[in-house]
């Protein structure tokens, strides 16, 4: 299963309650069609750059979930119903991080060939001067 | 008399590169910020000196945060 990252702005004129309220159902929503959720990032309100339906303000909250493709089509749907919810941003994070992960692996093989074209150049080292001095004796 | 003209060239690196910083996240607003002057445009790679696939990612991060309210479309 993928990982997905959401992003929700909601209204910040929003009781908490509320709040809570449509959170436990998204959460609902998002167990039933079988994710877990991996990360919570609640941000909280913050001042929005630009303003979105005349408002200043914006509650921020992130999840990271995995879950299989299935969930994103109700999800968004419920998402773009909802009144209490001024922007979101869903993001399929495995392809974001394709390449980061990709470039980890490389990065660690070029490090242990750098150690391997070391460990040879000091072993090369060590022996000619071995073999230096057998041709002295002789 | 005309005034000597000279300037000094600063080795432009790239962050992205130097840092090994693979996945630019659209909420990392500080980083970002680093790469969008007052006007809210986006610093061009020949100013910023960012390699080019890290200044497409850098791209996508900062269109994102605008779609998020994080960053402004237009500056002041």
């Amino acid at each position: 299963m993928p990982l997905y990252e959401l992003g929700v702005i909601l209204d910040p004129t929003l009781e908490d309650e509320h709040r809570t309220v449509f959170l436990g159902e998204l959460k609902e929503l998002l167990a039933k069609e079988g994710a877990t959720i991996v990360k919570e990032d609640v941000w909280g309100k913050r001042t929005l750059a630009y303003l979105i339906d005349h408002k200043r303000e914006g509650y921020y909250i992130f999840w990271q979930y995995e879950a299989p493709g299935t969930v994103i089509k109700p999800l968004e749907y419920r998402l773009r119903l909802s009144d209490q919810v001024m922007r979101y941003l869903n993001l399929n994070l495995d392809r974001e991080m394709q390449r980061a992960r990709k470039m980890e692996k490389v990065r660690a093989a070029q490090k242990a060939a750098k150690r391997a074209a070391k460990e040879r150049a000091e072993a090369a080292a060590g022996a000619a001067p071995a073999a230096h001095a057998v041709r002295e004796e002789a | 008399m005309s005034k000597k003209k000279y300037f000094v060239k600063r080795k432009k690196t790239c962050k992205f590169t130097a840092e090994g910083i693979e996945y630019i996240d659209y909420k990392n607003i500080d980083l970002i910020r680093q790469y969008v002057p007052v006007s809210g445009k986006i610093l061009p790679r020949r100013v910023s000196g960012t390699n080019p696939i890290y200044q497409r990612k850098l791209t996508r991060a900062i269109k994102r945060a605008r779609l998020m309210a994080l960053l402004p479309f237009l500056g002041d």
